[in-house]
């Protein structure tokens, strides 16, 4: 056994959790920071010094340094810049949001211009720093986790983040596939298992079955577009109404006034959901145009958030019934649900996954720390070269999300790999030139079940060159798309007749070149991270 | 890992094309959806790419990666019904050689071959599925001399479906039995 060691990290919209599996069976634990903090906010505040504040404090920034505090880069990740996810996010977030290269997004802070990973990368470093503190020694390997809804723009976009912060990212996998691995690890168990997994940003629902050391993801399905943060949306949204038909003043023009609401309203979701009722105190959230200053008080009881948040919880049921159907199962098969993210604490939540599936939901399962656990155990796994041998092993046997498509004319795609197909997985599709003297051959990929390219996530444009020239349709080339075991696309063809490798080109990626990452690696080195002032 | 291993691998890796994916997962062609599905978490237990990631050798991560792609293919298409009885039909016709792996145009041809079965279910032509609807809505209601009608219109513009033809054969049979008996007609 070499002393080598590897973390799993949970690199969540709104928290972050590393955690640790040391020796062969031990079990995996997570690394707390030096106060005994266990999760993170995934916050980054650039303070004037060129110092990078990360995590709990930073979050207190959103409101003292709003320009300069980024959150929630999980959802712009490996986005394009027109996409709604995008747009919605420039009018709610306080810092700029620009446009890169390629329809890329990119983040403005004061006088720099950051890629999404980048940003991303500076929570990770702060999550390496808090297992080298932790550990006493150095960390350079992790695997991080992702959402299962993920698509291959938003994975390569997380691996690069990895990569940016001095990690060598073993494995991407998936947050609902690692919690299921921290539930049945080491318990020799046979079990249909649901994972619902609603997190800050993002939701997910992935069906297991576990025999013994081998864990089949069935089925996954998800919205990217669905988590914690629209709850908390739904209650500024009914603080601001209420503010506006009482004093006249919309909350939501001033960015200062908004972020305020924003606290508020996710304190008032975790009062409610604790206690049943939340009483909501914001002393002088703003001034009257008089220079009066208006407090806001306002009380949310159960009920009213119930009302408020129904749609979005009968939401993520469609995408249960999605996925069980895939999986071709009801949700009388399941034997144990797994909730994870810390929006599942809600009672409202626990008791429809319990009148979905009519049992409870397991007990014993931290759902903010779950997902680390289990990307620990993946880490010590793909460490260890005896593990299989020991006894220790696990096998993770998981899908791709989203069917893989290629560009057809006339604006529609051809699916090549089917949504739910288990990874790693490669299949081939011939191509012929359609031209005399062709020499070049362009394919679009699209991730995505419509058959209308529109209606997918490009993924880039795959041009390849160098195969024979000849008369058309006489010239064959055969493309081999590979999914990996981190649900990345790679693409690659062969000249049919000659056996010969074609080279490959991409363009209309949102994704960092080469050149860009190698630049990424050094910034992000010469970034120094802040350590908060606390009282002791 | 020793040195018989990396001696099967090698083997099996260069064996891949000509192996159907009975062979790939080891299983006779008349396994059942258990037996499958035991053969694949076997078979991963062997070639799960995680076992190998810390071996330093970039060629057996190589070859394993290509033994496993192929046993997730080979799960793929033995655990779907319909994708099988093709896959076994391709192999065990002339061109075994060709049809080893299951090619888009299989897949195509399963998707076909369903939408064939649902539109013979429901009538391949607008009226010919407005003429069964009718009749279905008929025969539902009991009404058989009427049913008949419908569906010899429906044969009007579909002779050849099956499916229309034994329904009409189940409907005159029912028809005939209330049509009232003796040989007078009204001229």
């Amino acid at each position: 056994m070499s002393d080598d060691i590897a973390v799993g990290i949970d690199l969540g919209t709104s928290y972050s959790c590393v955690a640790t599996a040391q020796g062969d069976g031990a079990p995996p634990a997570v690394l707390p920071n030096e106060w005994g903090e266990r999760t993170h906010a995934s916050v980054v505040s650039f303070l004037d010094d060129g110092t990078v504040l990360v995590g709990n404090d930073a979050k207190k920034n959103i409101i003292t340094n709003a320009e300069n505090t980024v959150y929630s880069a999980k959802r712009l990740i490996g986005r394009f810049y027109f996409s709604d996810e995008v747009k919605k996010a420039q009018a709610v977030m306080p810092y700029r949001i620009v446009e890169g290269p390629n329809n890329s997004v990119r983040i403005g802070v004061r006088d720099k211009i950051f890629s999404v990973p980048e940003v991303s990368a500076l929570v990770l470093k702060e999550m390496k720093a808090i297992a080298e503190t932790a550990l006493g020694r150095e960390v350079k390997k992790a695997v991080v986790t992702c959402p299962a809804y993920f698509n291959d723009n938003q994975r390569q976009a997380t691996k690069d983040a990895g990569r940016i912060a001095g990690l060598e990212v073993l494995r991407i996998i998936n947050e609902p596939t690692a919690a299921a691995l921290a539930y049945g690890f080491g318990r020799d168990i046979n079990q249909k298992i649901c994972v619902y997994d609603l997190g800050g940003g993002t939701f997910d629902v992935s069906i297991l079955e576990i025999g013994k050391d081998v864990f089949e993801v069935l089925s996954t399905a998800g919205d990217t577009y669905l988590g914690g943060d629209d709850f908390d949306d739904r209650i500024m949204t009914w603080l601001a109404d209420d503010f506006l038909a009482k004093h006249g003043l919309d909350l939501r023009q001033n960015k200062f006034c908004l972020q305020m609401l924003k606290e508020a309203g996710e304190r008032a979701k975790i009062d409610v959901g604790r206690d049943g009722v939340a009483a909501i105190q914001v002393p002088g959230i703003c001034q009257s145009p008089e220079g009066e200053v208006i407090d806001l008080a306002q009380k949310l009881t159960q009920d009213q958030f119930n009302r408020m948040v129904m749609d979005l919880v009968q939401r993520t049921f469609k995408v249960c019934d999605e996925a069980l159907q895939s999986a071709r199962l009801t949700a009388g098969d399941i034997d144990a649900v797994i909730l994870v993210g810390g929006p599942t604490r809600l009672p409202i939540i626990r008791n429809s996954v319990r009148h979905y599936f009519q049992r409870d939901p397991m007990t014993g399962v931290d759902p903010d720390e779950v997902v680390a656990l289990g990307a620990a155990i993946q880490a010590r796994a793909l460490l260890s070269t005896t593990a299989a041998t020991a006894g220790q092993a696990s096998y993770l046997l998981d899908v791709t999300p989203l069917s893989l498509r290629v560009g057809t004319v006339g604006g529609f795609t051809e699916k090549i790999i089917e949504k739910n197909t288990p990874i790693p997985i490669e299949k081939s599709k011939t191509f012929t030139t359609s031209r005399d003297g062709q020499d070049r051959v362009r394919i679009r990929v699209y991730q995505g079940e419509s058959n209308r390219a529109d209606g997918c996530e490009l993924l880039g444009e795959f041009e390849f060159t160098g195969f024979r020239i000849g008369y058309r349709g006489e010239v064959q080339i055969q493309v081999t798309f590979e999914i990996d075991s981190n649900g990345i696309v790679n693409v690659s063809a062969t000249d049919l007749e000659t056996g010969q490798k074609t080279s490959t080109t991409i363009s209309l990626s949102s994704g960092l070149s080469e050149q860009d990452l190698r630049k990424a690696i050094d910034d992000n080195a010469g970034i120094e991270l802040a350590r908060g002032p606390r009282a002791a | 890992m020793d040195a018989q291993f990396l001696i099967e691998v090698e083997t099996l890796a260069a064996a891949l094309d000509q192996l159907d994916y009975y062979g790939v997962l080891k299983i006779p062609a008349t396994a059942t959806p258990p037996e499958i599905k035991a053969a694949y978490y076997r078979e991963s237990r062997t070639f799960h790419p995680d076992r190998y990631a810390a071996v330093p050798s970039a060629e057996v991560r190589d070859l394993v990666g290509r033994i496993y792609r192929r046993v997730n293919e080979a799960y793929t298409v033995l655990r779907d019904d319909r994708k099988r009885a093709r896959y076994l039909a391709d192999i065990s016709g002339p061109d075994r050689e060709r049809k080893l792996r299951f090619t888009e145009a299989d897949e195509a041809a399963v998707k076909e071959e369903q939408k064939r079965k649902l539109e013979e279910q429901l009538g391949q032509t607008p009226n010919g599925r407005k003429f069964y609807a009718a009749a279905l809505t008929e025969i539902q209601a009991g009404r058989w001399d009427a049913a008949e009608r419908a569906l010899k219109s429906a044969l009007m513009y579909e002779p050849g479906n099956a499916r229309f033809k034994e329904q009409l054969a189940l409907v005159a049979a029912e028809a005939e039995k209330l049509r009232p008996k003796g040989d007078y007609r009204i001229k």
